[in-house]
């Protein structure tokens, strides 16, 4: 058996492996899905919103914040340095909003700049919220169940695209949903990688005995929730409630936005490389998982570029073979390929994948199915996901080059 | 219901295997079933030929129509032509079924004991067609030689429609350690493949347009 179909079995086995996973979470835990759990305490909530030029976002965002059904302790803007109008405008709120404080500061980054909110905040939990995200009025309200188990060091929600309508956003819209959906399956098993940047509650207590937000990572959400699970904290995912927030409209700024992301991922990877297979879902789970991607990612492409570039050459050659002599370059024989097995076995899984997507967005509460078209769901399986691992080689080459700019 | 969360990794490891076994075994089956595909057609191409040898040994002892004899060998030719394409499409999709390259073998041979006996006919019986040999390549062809055998093939196949039984077309892998390939190649002193055989005599490995080629064929 040659080397290249030992590596495509080698992909299947790992995608089969990953479906079996999310579909036996799926059928174990479907009537708990959509559960938060409820609380008779009354925790005080602190909330950090983190904010660099923020001036078209950052109104609303409080206003979204103050909205919510849940009595808060604070509201702390961390101005990081902002160049715009961020200050002024949030300076125009303090008298509306007693609760809202402000905080001026150099630039210093986003996980240095919930420090210095965590150091000030009065509430025994705090929320982080992105200061171009709206959190849902019970959100909080939801959240704060979790809590109750003393274990819990973190809990997030749902994030739905607030500009949902051109192409791009839509396909940013089922992915959103998806990796949503996905997290909430993994908290099951306490796999939970990440508690991102728009909403996110943590214990107070417990941030502060590991140390706070890393300053140095670029992706400060997903180092956090790292460190949550190496120190035997749970990280939780409810599927009640969300928050929207706003997503790049154009390829530019997403593809900087993803490729921070993949760069904080191998930052992380670097941090905890000590960590691999030790005790905990940390190093059995969450960094082996991570570095698979990675690993699968590269050979892929590795693979994809490999064989395009051979076709490529072959093709010009047979070009300059047979356009002299005037023989024809396609035949109808070259045209009707036969069948590998792999390729029934890839259409299968890729079918499978396709319609367990399709389920899981067809339960979400939020009516994303309806939003979308076949064609979005197409598109987003054969040519969103395909630039993962293209935006990953460029990660890649500027975290190699310390490129560790934010986007 | 798993009550053990944890247990799911376990359980969607055990399922991962019978699927992905499964998967493996239904692909062996399938190109098993190709396999066998082959395997008739080299029966069927077997006994034509035994028929064919049968004929002209018969030729060689009594008086018998020669052009009959030709037909047959004209017929049988384009069968095996179409089959080889046939062979190679199964080839091409195969990915872990061994026994496809020993079939390709058998073929090989078949083919060689096919050419012998129809440089015999071609001989006896006087014959205007052209022995059409295609050396080529089996086992990891070169970038070059791989497009070259891709053109070749196209060229081959634009002849045959073009000249049909005034034809006969013979593709044989080269390299695959057959002693009786190899005294061949030998004999007609082939060095590089892919290449070309006409009539015994003329070895072409280079073509520039389809009249020179045209031209052995006349």
């Amino acid at each position: 058996m040659k080397l290249l179909p030992i590596i495509y079995l080698g992909y299947m086995f790992v995608s089969i492996f990953f479906l079996f996973l999310y579909l036996l979470l799926f059928m174990n835990n479907k009537k708990t899905l959509f559960d938060s759990p409820k609380t008779r305490k009354k925790y005080k909530v602190s909330v950090l919103i983190p904010a660099y030029n923020e001036k078209d976002t950052i109104k609303e965002t409080i206003n979204a914040v103050f909205g919510i059904d849940y009595p808060l302790k604070e509201v702390i803007i961390i101005n990081d340095g902002s160049t715009d109008n961020t200050k002024k405008i949030v300076g125009e709120l303090l008298k509306k909003y007693p609760k809202l404080k402000l905080i001026n500061k150099k630039n210093t980054g986003k996980g240095d700049s919930l420090n210095r909110g965590i150091e000030i905040a009065k509430g025994e939990l705090f929320v982080v919220v992105d200061a171009d995200s709206y959190p849902a009025k019970d959100s909080f309200k939801k959240l704060v169940g979790f809590f109750d188990n003393e274990k819990v060091g973190a809990a997030t929600c749902i994030f739905i695209p607030r500009n949902n309508k051109t192409f791009f956003e839509k396909l940013q819209d089922v992915e959103y949903h998806v990796i949503a959906f996905t997290r909430k399956l993994l908290g099951y098993v306490d796999a939970i990688y990440v508690t991102p940047g728009p909403l996110a509650m943590y214990r107070k207590s417990v941030l502060e005995e590991i140390g706070g937000f890393d300053s140095k990572n670029m992706t400060e959400d997903i180092e956090i929730a790292w460190r949550l699970t190496k120190a035997g904290y749970r990280r939780e995912m409810c599927l009640d409630t969300y928050a929207t927030t706003t997503v790049p409209k154009k390829f530019k700024p997403w593809y900087r936005q993803r490729r921070r992301w993949n760069m904080g991922g191998l930052q992380c990877i670097l941090k905890y490389k000590k960590d691999f297979f030790k005790r905990g879902m940390l190093g059995f789970f969450i960094l082996p998982f991570f570095t698979l991607q990675l690993f699968l990612g590269l050979v892929g492409l590795s693979i994809f570029f490999y064989l395009l570039i051979r076709r490529i050459i072959s093709n010009y050659l047979l070009i300059t073979y047979s356009i002299p002599v005037g023989v024809p370059i396609l035949t109808m024989d070259s045209v009707f390929v036969t069948p590998s097995f792999l390729n029934y076995l890839g259409i299968i899984l890729f079918v499978a994948g396709f319609v367990f997507t399709i389920l899981i967005l067809s339960v979400m509460k939020s009516g994303v199915l309806k939003r979308q078209s076949m064609f979005n769901f197409l598109a987003y399986f054969l040519i969103y996901l395909s630039t993962y691992p293209f935006i990953m080689i460029t990660a890649i080459y500027n975290f190699i080059k310390k490129n560790y700019t934010w986007g | 219901m798993i009550k053990n969360q944890k247990y799911i990794f376990l359980y969607a490891l055990l399922l991962t295997i019978v699927v992905f076994n499964l998967g493996i075994f239904m692909g062996y089956m399938l190109e098993a079933s190709r396999v066998g595909k082959i395997n008739t057609f080299y029966l069927n191409a077997e006994m034509q030929l035994l028929d064919q040898i049968t004929q002209k040994g018969a030729l060689e002892v009594l008086d018998l129509n020669c052009d009959l004899l030709v037909e047959e060998n004209i017929k049988f030719g384009d069968n095996i032509f179409q089959e080889a394409l046939q062979i190679q499409k199964y080839e091409e999709a195969n990915r872990i079924n061994s026994e496809i390259i020993f079939q390709h073998k058998r073929f090989d041979l078949l083919r060689t004991l096919f050419w012998i006996n129809s440089i015999t006919i071609k001989q006896k019986c006087n014959s205007q067609y052209h022995n059409v040999v295609y050396f080529y390549k089996y086992n990891e062809p070169s970038l070059e030689q791989e497009s070259k055998q891709r053109f070749f093939s196209n060229l081959l196949r634009e002849i045959k429609e073009k000249r049909g039984d005034q034809v006969m077309l013979i593709p044989i892998a080269a390299d695959n350690d057959l002693p009786s390939i190899n005294l061949l190649v030998e004999k007609y002193g082939i060095n590089e493949l892919p290449v070309i055989l006409i009539d015994e005599k003329t070895k072409v490995t280079e073509i520039k347009s389809m009249e020179e080629l045209e031209k052995y064929l006349v």
